[in-house]
């Protein structure tokens, strides 16, 4: 199996990306790490091969009707997760999220394209939807296709706690749902 | 592809479509967040600022989580819990396990970690400069909203030098990945040393991205002149008194009183500039203490021979300041030439040091982005360098360590008590944020203060606030991974009873609500 970052393939050949950013150190930050392991384990991917990044490992699968699938895992946040989001043509990325409005454990599914960015807001703490545009406007290989799977956190604040009840439980069906929209060409929504 | 990989695919994707139906899935936008920050303002009778208080969420429970673990794991935990300087915190625990077995690494050992070191704080100092601090000078501080932003930067600075700085910053972070190793956080830093030598190949690879990086920093400089320096409203902007404070000032100093960014001892100024005190980093606790308020979860350091008297500017208040700017007021020079150059343009240009103009922290930035690429260079082209002797084995009965570098944020204090065997009993962490806490808040204040009167509350208070926020750029985790990223801030402001007035929200996505 050929490992590669993408960035070196044409369009239809470079890899369906699963970016999964966490903190396995801090409570239900834990999540999308979690979620990338257990992807990793169901899908019987080989970890290894050139990483976008030295903060963060990357595990392949192959996958029969969608190519190669790229699980990352990773701590960074915001800008500095410019180097992993390019290179893909698909993007999933799995996160925590706090709104406030959900009960913890709920997960929510976005489109990168309905999440209106902040022309006016703090450039201070950009996200990775910055990060997504400073790429494309740069030229950067960058998939027009992303969607978000995100947990409502219960505590995203304890160090060396570990991930609330309702968190926990829903890693199982975050997989499930990861593995369907992996599969949905393009993703749905 | 297995066939029974095929069959876990299909079940997974079966059971998952059904999942996706019964389970309360949200498919929304997201237009409000908890985690946000926030601000009370108390008004007094008259209708003007009498308080101000900012909170944001932070992180807890670190010492409780060190307690029982082995010193030894500390580079790589610490260096895993904060998002934003891991390989700050990754040295700082490496040099407390140095001191807590008294041993000291090899030179090739100590240069290493050097070089690895600077090349953090080069590509660091690059991604904040364009990109996180960009947005409030580069773009003009006159600019509307829309384009002070990330884009904005790269339509005034040009594509061009946007990518050079991307392709800059991964040449730097291969320095880290190349000698660190490619897992989640770098595995450097050893008591006594580091874990492998750097190669004769891997000298001259790094030795041509650290001469690129230094004239990256020429670069950076040029522009800084040309798109910031000649538009008088920003420089004015700098120079206001709403962004000005008269602290002491903390950085960790060479023998000569210039930056070290990996090592040396602490030198403190005040704010008329004269040597307050130089110490060592096992004394820190004569020198740092923490106040705590009740309003917040942050503790704030004052300078404990002066003592806490509150929330005030001058040489009476203990109040005290890091990073780039501190760093330089605390200094006599820089070590390498063209950093040099740049601080004396820094200092003539201002009128003198101390500066105690907060937004010329994005200045003296761009000061130490230039050193941290000579030093670099200079460490790359030494010999020494790939000498194989990189590490001595400790072989003292540990108890207590202290170990302290300049992060790109400010000056970071690790301190860890342990049993004979290296298993933590206390730990004690002082983040750079943490050290600029309280000059932080009085900014909040000044500038709440300055767009509050008789009760009106200006919309332009947010932006201001968050200016003067932005240009210490503290390290707050909370933001980690918190979607989408920008950190939405709820404003309150209360009459003397104590009742709300008035209410302004900035969702993360950059609207404002006012009640």
């Amino acid at each position: 199996m050929e490992a590669s970052t993408g960035s070196s393939r044409t369009g239809n050949d470079r890899p369906v990306r699963v970016l999964c950013l966490g903190n396995d150190l801090v409570a239900d930050d834990a999540f999308g790490l979690e979620v990338g392991r257990r992807l990793a384990e169901r899908l019987g991917g080989a970890a290894g091969g050139e990483s976008p990044d030295p903060a963060a490992t990357v595990t392949f699968v192959e996958h029969p009707e969608i190519g190669t699938v790229e699980i990352v895992q990773t701590a960074l946040y915001g800008l500095y997760l410019m180097d992993v989001v390019v290179g893909a043509r698909r993007l999933l990325v799995v996160d925590t999220v706090v709104t406030g409005t959900e009960e913890p454990g709920s997960l929510l599914v976005l489109r990168e394209k309905k999440v209106t960015t902040s022309p006016g807001g703090s450039p201070h703490y950009v996200g990775i939807f910055e990060a997504l545009d400073l790429a494309r406007k740069l030229g950067q290989p960058v998939p027009d296709d992303v969607v978000i799977v995100a947990v409502e956190a219960g505590d995203s604040l304890t160090i060396g706690g570990s991930m609330t009840e309702g968190v926990a439980a829903a890693v199982e069906s975050a997989v499930d749902l990861v593995v369907a929209l992996v599969s949905a060409a393009p993703f749905p929504g | 592809m297995s066939n029974e990989t095929k069959k876990i695919l299909k079940e997974a994707s079966d059971r998952a479509n059904a999942a996706y139906l019964r389970r309360r899935i949200t498919v929304d936008p997201i237009t409000r967040l908890e985690g946000h920050g926030k601000i009370d303002i108390f008004l007094d009778e008259a209708g003007d600022v009498d308080r101000a208080y900012f909170q944001i969420p932070e992180l807890r429970g670190f010492e409780k989580f060190a307690e029982g673990r082995p010193a030894e794991d500390m580079p790589q935990i610490t260096s895993r819990i904060c998002g934003v300087c891991p390989t700050a915190h990754h040295m700082a625990a490496t040099k407390t396990l140095d001191d807590l077995y008294k041993v000291e690494p090899p030179p090739a050992g100590r240069k290493i970690r050097e070089l690895v070191y600077s090349a953090f704080m080069a590509e660091d100092h690059a991604l904040h400069f364009y990109f996180l601090g960009g947005p409030d000078f580069v773009v003009g501080p006159e600019a509307p909203a829309a384009d002070r932003n990330i884009l904005g930067v790269i339509a005034k600075v040009g594509e061009e030098a946007g990518r050079t700085v991307i392709a800059m910053r991964r040449r730097l972070r291969e320095i880290i990945s190349m000698v660190g190793g490619k897992v989640i956080h770098p595995v450097l830093g050893l008591p006594g040393g580091v874990a492998k030598r750097v190669t004769a190949e891997q000298q001259k690879e790094i030795a041509k991205t650290a001469a690129d990086a230094v004239e990256f920093g020429k670069f950076t400089l040029q522009l800084f002149r040309d798109v910031v320096l000649a538009e008088k409203a920003y420089v004015d902007l700098i120079v206001s008194d709403a962004f000005t404070h008269e602290t002491y000032y903390m950085g960790l100093v060479d023998e000569k009183n210039r930056p070290n960014f990996y090592d040396g001892r602490i030198r403190v100024v005040r704010p008329d500039g004269a040597e307050y005190v130089v110490f060592d980093s096992g004394d820190y606790l004569d020198y740092i203490a923490e106040h705590v308020e009740p309003w917040s979860y942050v503790k704030f350091c004052y300078l404990k021979p002066i003592g806490w008297q509150g929330f005030t500017d001058g040489a009476e208040s203990g109040i005290f300041s890091v990073a780039p700017l501190a760093r330089l007021n605390a200094a006599s020079g820089m070590a390498t030439p063209v950093a040099q150059e740049a601080f004396e343009e820094m200092f003539t240009t201002l009128g003198g040091g101390p500066v105690h103009h907060t937004l010329a922290n994005h200045w003296a930035r761009v000061v130490e982005l230039i050193y941290a690429a000579e030093r670099l260079k200079e460490l790359a082209d030494d010999p020494e360098l790939i000498d194989p002797e990189v590490r001595v084995l400790p072989t003292e009965t540990p108890r207590e360590g202290v170990g302290v570098v300049e992060a790109p944020r400010g000056t970071l204090f690790h301190h860890y008590q342990t049993d004979e065997r290296g298993v933590i009993e206390k730990a004690n962490l002082i983040v750079a944020t943490q050290n600029n806490s309280a000059r932080i808040a009085m900014s909040v204040e000044k500038a709440a203060k300055g767009l509050i009167s008789k009760g009106e509350v200006s919309d332009g208070i947010l932006n201001k606030v968050e200016m003067a926020f932005r240009a210490y750029d503290p390290c707050h985790a909370c933001a980690t991974h918190s979607l989408p990223g920008s950190m939405p801030l709820l404003l309150q402001v209360r009459g003397s009873d104590g009742e709300i007035i008035s209410t302004l929200q900035r969702d993360s996505d950059g609207s404002l609500h006012r009640q």
